[in-house]
């Protein structure tokens, strides 16, 4: 078993390595230098700590969204509310962090619960119209991100908006708030070590405690789950309530660590990402980490390919693309012959 | 007979890739402007038969004549192109298309390279007019209900110059007046000049309508007849064979009053499988009650409804005196339910998740320290599974999907069985797994009985029921027509014509 696991994973990989090239190669060879290109893209990222930290900063909130989505996903659901949970998740905190009266000590974590509750309501809404009425929990989250936006930026406009900054942002984030940095000389905060905390918090609850195991279970086969008395609904639920709380976390996270004030104006695309990196790992929350950091290094290395070539960052958003298609193409990634290749033994018919 | 019938079948005979034989050597011949039934249990041939016929299948050996020249089969273009039309008893019928695209469906009348909707509509009525169908060509099919469907199903059979008709159980999805009304329609296309193939388990039926009948029994025609020339009694022995002399084992109930007590238990359903119609039953300690009926007969409702994932729609249900009607799964599951489902992989388990986490699922709770599971002690308890059951398999940590059907079945028999449950409702606990697999299973249920757990046991092989239950209750169209108490006496000759619901005991 563990020789067909492997070899899944190392058709993975091959995969993803394809698409890169697919995407890259016709791309440096429209430019003067193609090596430099290609060389930029790949190992550029790792030429100095600056860029080390970009990487470590873009997965962070790649992480949490990612855990939440592959929580998600195992129980069997599919919530994109993730996307909109992060995002009010962010502006939750910073409302909480400028209205609260408390203590340095206490305003952090009091804001980030403050914001995990409210920006989790957009998974827990579409999971509970699931539960109760059946209702597609993919349509309703979808559409509830962008009501989460817009009514986000009302109560910005409305409560939170700092008249002297000339643009709607957010008053600043008092510094009592502020997630403290870990390493001089780039901005990498205390938010990456809970995210990596979570990540492992996350496969522990799933593979290890009986609430984990349940979903599972439902996310395997809900008929099998019914047959066991399983209280199937309420698992499915149960998994978007975290999903949710984990994904708000992220934004508050996100806030409190990396800016002055809150300054989105429209979705800020990280529970876009996540489901990118949960689709990527498997939805095992261990792998969300390296799927999170793989990311951060496309788009760092596409960032630097676009300041020092004719060449636009896009192309990440291209590769992203063809990556989500071709991981998520059972006919590539489960083909038998294809993971036989790979070392898989035969017989083991999924 | 005549010298050219309109079908021949010659020696036919299909093995599959896994070395089931569905068919050896079957032969016989259907007339022209006749309705020819075909009889036997499940598993018998007859769907593998009408499979070739319409070509959905090919035959490993043997062929067909149709008019005398021999043809190949190979694909339903084939078939259509031959005047052969099938109505299936699970539709092929789109429910969001009108009537007149599903009728119609890859013979559309174009114009360029549109669909001529004028045309089309028109030539639906033309057929339906022809056949006197009456059916609303516009109307979107999932609005109509399931005898408008099978109309429809029908027509759409009839479209392209058919002579032969099969219709595979068109009766099982129709209430009593509606299968009048198509028993009407198939004498009147029968009077125009078509031949039509019959698949029934309902005596009754085949005595109204058909001429002639073939009966198959385990991939052979047992018999083949004139209706004229043959009686019910002898078609029921053609169909389930003659006694065979397997022991008994029957376990002795262990108290006088029941465990189970099931009083007017009604579900009302479409599907024939799911309806209930005023049950009576008792299920006493240490007793394995059977329930034998052909496939269909109100099986499925009756295990949903006992097993809490249906609530009745009339009586009563309780549990040593106690009521447990509305009670869901979980809360039988914590009286002492155990269930092994008919659909091992469907219900039964997953196949991603590993035998392990097959095995213990539902007793997962007992395998926790704080928080957290015991996964160590998660895997030693399936390897002791897996040793006392001899379960064929790489190990504990092998996904169920990677185990043949038997030992799959082992994985989750152990798992029911042991909750050391109170009531155990095994639905075809050995259906199309080996035999050493199936005699463990056998004998695991009569340890269960023994050790005082009432058992209800369904199953379509009927030696196995009358090998283990203490009594035998007939399922036919939803109602309890008999029980016996088990005995040498009691064999498949005598149950046959209450499962084929010609007789009906107090």
């Amino acid at each position: 078993m563990i020789r067909n696991a492997l070899a899944e994973a190392a058709l993975t990989v091959a995969v993803v390595i394809a698409v890169v090239a697919l995407v890259l190669v016709p791309l440096a060879l429209t430019q003067p230098d193609p090596m430099g290109v290609v060389t930029t893209f790949l190992f550029g990222p790792f030429r100095n700590l600056r860029y080390l930290g970009n990487i470590v900063e873009l997965a962070t909130p790649s992480m949490f969204c990612g855990l939440a989505v592959a929580l998600i996903l195992r129980a069997g659901m599919f919530n994109l509310g993730v996307e909109g949970a992060f995002f009010l998740g962010g502006l939750g905190t910073v409302a909480a962090a400028l209205l609260l009266p408390l203590p340095a000590p206490l305003l952090a974590p009091a804001a980030l619960l403050v914001g995990a509750v409210v920006g989790s309501s957009v998974c827990v809404v579409p999971g509970v119209l699931r539960a109760r009425y059946g209702a597609s929990e993919l349509v309703s989250s979808l559409m509830l991100n962008f009501a989460a936006l817009f009514i986000g930026l009302y109560v910005l406009n409305v409560l939170l908006r700092d008249p002297a900054a000339g643009a709607m942002v957010s008053f600043k984030i008092p510094a009592d708030a502020k997630l403290p940095k870990l390493i001089e000389g780039n901005r990498i905060h205390l938010g990456t070590l809970l995210a990596l905390l979570a990540c492992g918090l996350g496969a522990v609850y799933l593979f290890r405690t009986a609430g984990g195991f349940e979903s599972r279970i439902v996310g395997a086969n809900p008929n099998f789950a019914g047959h066991l008395g399983l209280a199937v609904r309420n698992i499915g639920l149960r998994a978007q309530v975290i999903g949710g709380l984990i994904a708000a976390l992220g934004g508050g996270i996100e806030m409190l660590g990396l800016y002055q004030r809150f300054s989105w104006q429209a979705l800020p695309g990280n529970g876009w990402t996540g489901v990118t990196v949960a689709i990527l790992a498997r939805d095992h929350p261990a792998l969300v980490i390296p799927a999170a950091l793989f990311l951060g290094w496309m788009q760092v290395g596409g960032d630097l390919v676009a300041r020092n070539f004719d060449v636009p960052n896009e192309a990440v958003g291209l590769m992203q693309a063809l990556l989500l298609v071709t991981v998520t193409a059972a006919a590539l990634t489960r083909n038998p012959k294809l993971l036989r290749a790979f070392g898989a033994r035969t017989g083991a018919s999924a | 007979m005549s010298d050219r019938p309109l079908i021949r079948f010659e020696q036919v005979s299909k093995t599959y890739p896994n070395g089931t034989v569905a068919l050896s050597d079957v032969g016989f011949a259907v007339e022209a402007g006749t309705i020819h039934a075909i009889c036997g249990e499940n598993g018998a041939g007859k769907s593998t038969l009408m499979k070739i016929l319409s070509g959905l299948e090919a035959p490993t050996s043997g062929g067909l004549a149709i008019d005398g020249l021999p043809v190949r089969i190979d694909n339903p273009r084939a078939a259509a192109a031959l005047g052969i039309g099938m109505v299936h008893q699970h539709f092929s019928l789109i429910g969001g298309l009108s009537v007149t695209e599903n009728i119609l469906l890859g013979q559309e009348p174009r114009h360029g390279p549109f669909v001529d909707r004028a045309k089309a509509r028109a030539r639906v009525l033309d057929l339906a007019s022809r056949y006197s169908l009456d059916v609303d060509p516009d109307a979107t099919l999932s609005t109509l209900s399931v005898a408008a469907q099978q109309k429809v199903e029908i027509l759409k059979a009839l479209s392209r110059d058919t002579r032969i008709l099969i219709l595979d159980e068109p009766t099982a999805v129709l209430s009593p007046p509606e299968t009048e009304e198509l028993f009407r329609r198939l004498v009147a296309l029968r009077e125009q000049g078509l031949t039509i193939l019959f698949i029934s388990h309902k005596l009754k039926e085949v005595r109204e309508l058909a001429q002639r009948v073939t009966t198959m029994r385990a991939g052979r025609v047992s018999g083949d007849a004139a209706m004229s020339d043959v009686s019910d009694d002898a078609i029921a022995r053609l169909v389930m064979g003659e006694a065979t002399t397997s022991t008994i084992v029957r376990p002795e109930p262990q108290s006088g009053t029941p465990r189970i007590a099931v009083c007017g238990l009604t579900l009302r359903a479409r599907d024939a499988n799911d309806r209930l119609d005023a049950i009576h039953l008792d299920i006493r300690p240490g007793e394995i009650l059977g329930i034998a009926g052909v496939d269909g007969s109100g099986q499925r409702g009756l295990v949903k409804v006992l097993a809490g994932s249906r609530r009745p729609d009339a009586g009563t249900i309780s549990w040593d005196g106690e009521p447990v009607v509305g009670e869901r799964t979980g809360a039988l599951r914590r009286r002492g339910l155990a269930h092994l489902p008919a659909d091992r992989f469907r219900d039964g388990g997953s196949r991603r998740l590993t035998l392990t986490e097959n095995a213990l699922a539902g007793a997962h709770r007992g395998y926790r320290f704080g928080p957290l599971l015991r996964p160590r002690a998660m895997v030693e308890r399936t390897r002791a599974i897996i040793d006392t059951f001899g379960v064929r398999c790489p190990g504990p940590l092998a996904p169920l999907g990677a185990l043949s059907g038997g030992n799959a079945q082992k994985i989750i028999a152990a798992r029911e069985f042991g909750t050391n449950p109170r009531f155990l409702i095994a639905d075809q606990p050995t259906r199309g797994i080996d035999v050493a697999a199936a005699n463990f299973i056998q004998d695991q249920i009569v340890a269960l009985a023994r050790s005082g757990c009432a058992v209800l046991l369904l199953s379509a092989d009927l030696d196995e029921l009358l090998r283990l239950s203490t009594r035998v209750s007939v399922l036919y169209a939803g109602r309890l027509v008999a029980t016996f108490p088990n005995s040498p006496d009691l064999t498949p000759a005598r149950l046959g014509p209450y499962m084929l619901g010609l007789e009906v005991a107090a």
